[in-house]
């Protein structure tokens, strides 16, 4: 009996069956697509800044992996992806895992406005850290979805660990129950960025006879972890939309001969900001101070940066304190703001502020600002995102500007007079819903230098805040080449990837599932080896009599 | 997931067809090109199935992607699957031999095209991939089961279409044929009401295939009986 049963099993394996396959599966296998299926589980991914200053690397260097996922207490190894979420990770974990681990992927919180200010304070200083250094392993942030919940709880709570404690039969029955996630990123490998930084500048001209310059500056860009997710509300939109707004106001009162101001204005915006070490303000400068028709700074009194002005009260920072009498203490007394002094670190790999660029070119310049500290982060941050006490900020700290600006070209001592605070108030306005415009659509669109100096000059962020300054003032857009043999800065790309996430059981489950088939066909054999009997049992219980036949 | 789990869904799959033929003694009769046969007219009765069903019901498609669930389209729609019957009943008539093999032979080729044709290549395509999902398996699986459910219904063909089948046996006979159609509906519905898993739903495809195989193996039995007796 059981030789006859062995006898039956060879069979199978002695037929026709294998020959034909070990033709056939090879050429299916070479036949058909490698990854023949998509994943149940597909995500837009954001991937981490990258950046070169001054040839020192900063930011994550790679972009692809294929690696499982793991949470923050269950990996191990850098054959780990480690997932969590923005607001769990510590930055002593962060800093374990930039050497040991295979790659992060974070998932940023739902929503912004529900983070107490605890975690906001938290992710601040996280990006912080991790902009730093240079990042070896690929960096992802994710946007929020329940199903990027449930991978993470599933991780959490997963079974699917290295040590062996538990008996066989414990680990046998957490394979098979448990779910496992393949993560992989697929992108090119990082590549530099042509970019093109962009000044756009316009004048207006003052009266004849006085020279005097005021040069009235801001940045556009943004800067935080994340290229396409680097809204800047604060930094820098408010003080784009502030230039903007300030060449509105100025525009209409140097428009008539009568109420034409002294000094000339130069609003500027340029698209390389702190986190690029005011590339493009340091290349303008060269072309205008260095060029043989050096006529639009000539004779300056002054600059006045504006940068994160979207809450109160407002500072003064400077690299020198102004002198009695000049413009810039003039201006300070106007604007009633406290100064701040920082002298100019040049061996500092970033400049502090903005206006640090025009003092080192020996101009008198200061920066407004509404943060007391260059090394505040929120300049750099995620969560620098538009609400509408900022906004009622932005517009208040406008018009005081616009106010204390008017009040130096025109040299008004003073205005207590009522009627002539109503005059004022009439030219001096802001136009709120230009205001909240510009402010909406600034921080509505990534303005990360990655995103902004790789489009055209006439078309995106750059190309509206040019088409909007042109309505008020002739205005230039000049672009700037870096350096080829040794470029002051590289951006890379890919700023943005698909995420496939592929739920997979352990390479011991496949082993299990052979071993529960194989029980199965067993029985199956048995089953069907044993009819006969079986029949001739069940007629007879059927028809009440012997089977005759 | 990989080559190694596609083999063991291959093997879930093909190894109790290829037993059933080869140790239920059908093989004897050299009947592998009437399991072809079979198999072929399961394709022509499919294709005739799908110009009934685009004739008739030409926006069934739409109506099940909107949501609704129409119980009388889906009973109708079900009643076209009469025409498998039909092509059993002519395959049964092409193959010589004894009752069971005949049976038998139809049934196993009957299913393995119903295999080929409409589970390979989710398997091929879906069990390869780096994604992991029991539904191979319950596919697999399931296959198993509509052998049995392909032999019960061959039986109950045979067993019909038999003119010395005694009296008493014809009503449950042809109750239970009737039904045959609508058994997926069937099923369908008994899960939806007991809310079973696709597990669970597997289990009682199993139970109620099971049952109508004994059913009509018992008819069977009666019928040879009867005509051994008479």
């Amino acid at each position: 009996m059981w030789l006859d049963q062995a006898d039956g099993f060879a069979e199978i394996f002695r037929g026709y069956l294998p020959y034909y396959l070990l033709v056939v599966f090879p050429i299916f296998i070479i036949m058909s697509p490698a990854n023949p299926v998509a994943a149940s589980h597909e995500f837009s991914v954001y991937r981490m800044q990258q950046y070169d200053l001054h040839t020192v690397p900063h930011g994550c260097r790679s972009a692809s992996f294929n690696l499982e996922g793991r949470s923050l207490s269950s990996w191990s190894m850098s054959r780990h992806c480690v997932v969590a979420r923005i607001q769990d990770i510590t930055i002593d974990q962060f800093v374990e895992i930039r050497s040991k681990a295979g790659a992060l992927l974070l998932v940023l919180p739902k929503n912004d406005t529900l983070l107490t200010d605890e975690q906001k304070e938290h992710i601040k200083l996280l990006e912080m850290a991790m902009m730093q250094q240079d990042i070896g392993i690929p960096v992802y942030f994710a946007e929020w979805t329940p199903e990027f919940e449930d991978i993470i709880k599933d991780l959490q709570h997963s079974f699917i660990t290295d040590d062996k404690s538990g008996t066989a039969l414990e680990a046998m029955f957490n394979t098979v129950s448990s779910n496992g996630y393949q993560i992989v990123v697929s992108a090119p490998t990082p590549a530099k960025i042509d970019s093109k930084p962009v000044t756009i500048h316009g004048k207006l001209v003052g009266r004849s006879g006085a020279a005097q310059t005021i040069v009235i500056a801001a940045h556009y860009d943004s800067s935080s972890v994340i290229p396409e997710l680097s809204f800047g509300a604060d930094s820098n939109a408010s003080g784009a939309v502030a230039v903007v707004e300030l060449a509105r106001i100025f525009s209409r009162l140097y428009s008539a001969a009568a109420t034409r101001g002294g000094p000339s204005l130069v609003f500027m915006l340029t698209s390389t900001g702190h986190s690029l070490n005011y590339f493009g303000t340091k290349k303008w400068l060269e072309e205008h101070l260095d060029a043989v028709d050096a006529s639009l700074l000539q004779d300056i009194s002054f600059v006045m940066c504006l940068d994160s002005i979207s809450s109160s009260p407002l500072t003064m920072h400077v690299s020198k304190p102004p002198k009695a009498g000049s413009p810039a203490q003039s201006m300070k007394a106007r604007l009633g703001a406290p100064l701040v002094h920082k002298k100019i670190n040049l061996a500092d790999e970033f400049l502090a502020w903005h206006h640090e660029r025009f003092s080192i070119r020996r101009m008198t310049a200061f920066t407004i600002s509404s943060l007391q500290s260059h090394k505040d982060p929120s300049r750099n941050t995620l969560l620098d995102t538009p609400s509408e006490s900022s906004f009622r900020n932005i517009a208040d700290n406008i018009a005081a500007t616009a106010r204390a600006l008017a009040s130096h070209i025109y040299n008004l001592t003073e205005e207590d007079n009522e009627e002539d605070s109503i005059l004022y108030d009439e030219a001096l306005g802001v136009d709120e819903a230009s205001i909240r415009h510009w402010y909406k659509f600034l921080s509505s669109q990534p303005r990360s230098p990655q995103v902004i100096t790789s489009t055209a000059p006439n078309g995106g962020v750059t190309g509206a805040l040019e088409r909007a300054l042109s309505k008020y003032l002739e205005t230039t857009v000049s672009a700037h080449a870096l350096d080829k043999r040794e470029p002051e800065y590289a951006l890379y790309s890919p700023t943005r990837a698909i995420l496939y996430v592929y739920s997979v059981k352990p390479a011991v489950f496949d082993l299990i599932l052979t071993l529960a088939i194989v029980a199965y066909l067993t029985l199956v054999y048995f089953a069907i080896q044993l009819f006969p009997r079986f029949y001739e049992e069940y007629a007879k219980v059927v028809t009440g009599k012997a089977k005759v036949n | 997931m990989t080559l190694y789990h596609f083999g063991n869904c291959l093997a879930l799959v093909y190894a109790p067809y290829h037993m059933a033929y080869k140790f239920s003694g059908i093989s004897e009769y050299a009947t592998f090109s009437k399991c072809v046969y079979a198999g072929g007219l399961y394709i022509f009765t499919q294709l005739c199935k799908m110009l009934l069903l685009a004739t008739f019901f030409p926006d069934s498609d739409n109506i099940q992607s909107g949501g609704e669930y129409d119980v009388f389209l889906e009973i109708l729609k079900a009643t076209v699957d009469l025409a498998d019957l039909l092509g059993i009943y002519v395959a049964l008539n092409s193959i010589p031999g004894k009752g069971h093999a005949k049976i038998l032979t139809a049934a196993i080729g009957w299913a393995s095209a119903e295999v080929l044709v409409s589970r390979s290549v989710l398997l091929w395509v879906g069990a390869r991939g780096s994604e992991f999902d029991w539904r191979y398996v319950r596919s697999c699986a399931e296959s198993n089961v509509s052998l049995l459910q392909h032999a019960a219904s061959a039986a109950l063909v045979w067993l019909c279409a038999r003119s010395d089948l005694p009296r008493r046996l014809l009503p449950p006979a042809a109750a239970l044929l009737l039904l045959v159609p609508y058994r997926a509906l069937l099923e369908e519905a008994l899960a939806g009401a007991l809310a079973l898993s696709a597990w669970g739903l597997l289990a009682l495809r199993a139970a109620h295939a099971l049952g109508v195989a004994l059913a009509a193996l018992a008819m069977y039995a009666t019928l040879v009986q009867h005509s051994a007796l008479s």
